[in-house]
């Protein structure tokens, strides 16, 4: 705050010093409004009602479990001695300085205090850190545990390439229960993968009445002529066809293959849940399974999908700055102040015009994309809508002002070298509306492009489509490789529509 | 021979920018308007060419009465009316070459003329008119890369360019330095004495008006306050020219005179 008036021209004060510092003391800024320092004394008064009203919000914040006003404070203060400390002091300090304010400001020789304005930033500043949930400690200690995320987004390039995949399987029946004449142990093909499990045939894991589980039958699982020293997973599918990986333990049972891609293991037969109807013998498979990598490296998925959305992402945003440039020429001239005022009609269709792209403008693309998706269903179509619908309000307002720009001495000029109207026109108006509006359209491409990432967060198309679905998957590398394609189309864009734009104007 | 009778122009404002204002200009004469800013002057010449609607009053150029003209008259007179502006008012972003076809919109057939095409002789008569104000090897820049003194020949290059009876200077040497502001006016006195121009000119300094004026008025608040002869202005006094421009005015001259910026 500016003190407004100098020691010449300081108004007198309505009451004299002293009854001004009571004043203050029993509210403070009345003493100054009384010494005819109103936004002073306004401003101090606000200042203080917020620094009470806030502190108490965050007191009763910090206890609120407690029943009374007085509990809240001893045990907010016990939590947080610092806080309420720093808080109750500052604000018993802010009223006294109020008083000696007004005092001062009240008196003919004197000026007010003016370290009491950097005093209420302070508690502000002490109100901010609290309200905001500030936690250094946190931002310290946890530091750490963000490197993993970070350093896959940062660097998620060896997820951008894979190798084609084949499985190798092989499996063995297994009988449930057991009968007097179980399935014979498969054969051993020496130039296939085979797998035998020891017996052939079993009880499932099962719940007894409480609940614990039966283990079911020990099976004796050995394998060969799988690819040596290569992860192999035991897979179980039951007669009905479900597949699913075993667990022991919580954990997915995994082998190693040995040099000669033999492997051995003990399994314990599955819970499973069958219908009723299931009974009598039936025949379930186990299964053990490798997936190799076969082949020359080739793009991976996410990679190959981050390129096509990207490309959707630059086109999305092509299209709604073409469509949104389509109907914002238009409108722009009637939201010009310079051809709109001719009548009080023409006055109405501008304030109208301008109140719409106010409004327009104000709701975000998010929102606009919300709604949208509504319309016309998720993907890019819905981003296009959301997009123009805010390029028309924004680009309006913009061209706009441009014609409320221009010149009119080339005008005039040209008037007078007896053109007629068209011409006019073309020689003193389009050239100086094509800079701005060559220069608008262009940065407001490169913004449509940016913030197609951000409407295809919720489901407007585009790579933000992916990204948001990465994110969620906590498939980090692959949401690496869609935020890099996102950092180098928007330094491309930038760079390049800079480039035209100081071309054209 | 113009004749302006009984010319009056109130802005829908209310303000009254011009007040019963007659006087007559014959052939080849190099007519200067002095007065202060906001006297009228800048109306005045602008009610000339009806760049500005006179509201009551008549002007006759040649036996035809200006005021009367519809559109189409009204464009063949402008086009025989060349115009010079204080602030060039040309087309920043345009070519100098541009500017000044721009001069010749009046004359050509309109479609060709929208596709920024004209006749070749035309294209030489706009080099002839740069070369002939020095700035033809500014032809193909930007008007607005070239200084003040050079957009302002364009603007004399692009009133050329209308074969023009007659021109109208609106201040044009105000946003220039003093000695730029000599070099404009021997090319308007030029004009002047070798093609027979009927030069009307509003100008501030009063050594500039005692040099190239051939007759003078003077303005102050709409009204005509002074006419004077070539030989009654050169021998004005300082109290004369006050009386003009009223009691704060002093004798400046052009040579010592800052450069006047808008």
């Amino acid at each position: 705050m500016v003190t407004r008036s100098t020691e010449q021209d300081k108004k007198r004060s309505l009451v004299s010093a002293p009854v001004a510092a009571v004043a203050s003391l029993i509210l403070p800024g009345v003493g100054q409004i009384l010494a005819r320092r109103v936004w002073r004394g306004l401003l101090i008064l606000g200042a203080f009602v917020s620094i009470v009203g806030l502190s108490a919000w965050r007191i009763d914040a910090l206890a609120h479990r407690e029943p009374t006003a007085m509990a809240k404070l001893t045990e907010a203060f016990s939590d947080h001695p610092f806080f309420v400390g720093l808080m109750i002091g500052g604000t018993i300090l802010l009223w006294l300085v109020s008083a000696l304010d007004a005092y001062r400001s009240a008196h003919p020789d004197q000026r007010g205090v003016f370290w009491i304005f950097i005093l209420v930033l302070m508690l502000f500043f002490a109100l901010g850190w609290q309200i905001s949930e500030i936690d250094l400690y946190q931002a310290a200690t946890g530091l750490p545990d963000t490197w993993p995320l970070f350093s896959r987004v940062m660097w998620p390039w060896d997820a951008a390439v894979t190798r084609r995949t084949e499985t190798v399987s092989a499996r063995a029946e297994i009988e449930v229960p057991c009968t007097d004449d179980p399935p014979e142990p498969p054969e051993r093909d020496p130039e296939q993968p085979w797998v035998v499990a020891e017996p052939t045939c079993g009880e499932l894991s099962d719940l007894d009445e409480e609940n614990n589980i039966v283990p079911g039958t020990e099976l004796n699982v050995t394998g060969g002529n799988f690819a040596p020293n290569t992860e192999t997973q035991i897979w179980w599918e039951d007669p009905i066809g479900n597949e699913f990986r075993i667990r022991q333990e919580g954990e997915y049972i995994t082998i190693e293959t040995d040099d000669e891609g033999s492997f051995q293991l003990d399994v314990i037969m599955p819970y499973r849940l069958l219908p009723p109807s299931a009974r009598g013998p039936q025949i379930h498979y186990l299964e053990a399974r490798q997936v190799a990598e076969v082949g020359p490296l080739i793009p991976s998925e996410p990679l190959l999908l981050s390129i096509e959305r990207m490309i959707e992402t630059i086109f999305l945003g092509m299209m709604a700055t073409f469509f949104g440039i389509l109907f914002a020429i238009p409108i722009s001239f009637l939201a010009a102040r310079n051809l709109m005022s001719g009548s009080w009609f023409s006055m109405v269709i501008y304030y109208v015009t301008r109140a719409f792209m106010n409004i327009v403008r104000a709701i975000e693309p998010l929102i606009w994309a919300v709604i949208a998706v509504q319309w016309v269903g998720l993907g890019p179509f819905a981003g296009i809508i959301a997009l123009t619908v805010h390029t028309i309000a924004a680009l309006g307002k913009l061209y706009s002002e441009a014609i409320e720009g221009i010149d009119p001495g080339p005008i005039e000029a040209i008037q007078a070298t007896g053109a007629n109207q068209l011409q006019t026109i073309m020689y003193a108006v389009v050239p100086q509306m094509i800079p701005p509006f060559v220069s608008f359209s262009i940065y407001r491409w490169d913004i449509n492009v940016r913030l197609s990432t951000v409407v295809g967060l919720v489901g407007g198309g585009g790579i933000g489509f992916i990204l948001i679905q990465y994110i969620r998957l906590l498939n980090f590398r692959a949401a690496g490789i869609a935020v890099w394609f996102i950092a180098i189309t928007v330094a491309i864009l930038d760079y390049v529509s800079a480039d035209i734009r100081e071309r054209f104007v | 021979m113009l004749e302006v009778k009984n010319l009056t122009k109130i802005y829908d404002d209310g303000t009254v920018a011009l007040r019963d204002v007659s006087f007559t200009v014959e052939e080849g004469e190099f007519l200067i308007i002095i007065g202060l800013s906001g006297s009228g002057k800048s109306t005045l010449l602008r009610c000339i060419n009806r760049l500005i609607e006179p509201t009551e009053g008549q002007i006759i150029w040649k036996g035809q009465d200006i005021t009367a003209a519809d559109g189409g008259e009204l464009r063949k007179i402008r086009r025989k009316i060349g115009m010079v502006f204080q602030h060039f008012n040309l087309v920043r972003r345009s070519t100098v070459i541009t500017n000044v076809l721009g001069g010749r919109l009046g004359y050509v057939s309109q479609w060709p003329s929208l596709l920024h095409r004209f006749p070749k002789k035309d294209r030489k008569k706009a080099m002839d008119a740069l070369e002939r104000l020095g700035i033809e090897d500014q032809a193909h820049k930007r008007a607005d890369e070239l200084s003040g003194g050079q957009q302002q020949r364009v603007g004399i290059a692009r009133a050329l360019m209308q074969d023009p009876e007659m021109i109208l200077a609106d201040e044009p040497v105000a946003s220039l330095d003093p000695v730029l502001a000599h070099s404009i006016l021997d090319h308007l006195e030029m004009l002047n004495q070798e093609e027979d121009m009927t030069i009307l000119c509003s100008l501030h300094y009063l050594d500039l008006i005692q040099e190239y004026a051939s007759r003078v008025i003077g303005l102050r608040a709409g009204r005509i306050v002074y006419r004077g002869s070539r030989e009654q202005i050169r021998a004005m006094s300082d109290d004369e020219f006050k009386e003009i421009y009223g009691e704060e005015a002093v004798r400046v001259s052009a040579a010592q005179a800052p450069g006047e910026r808008s």
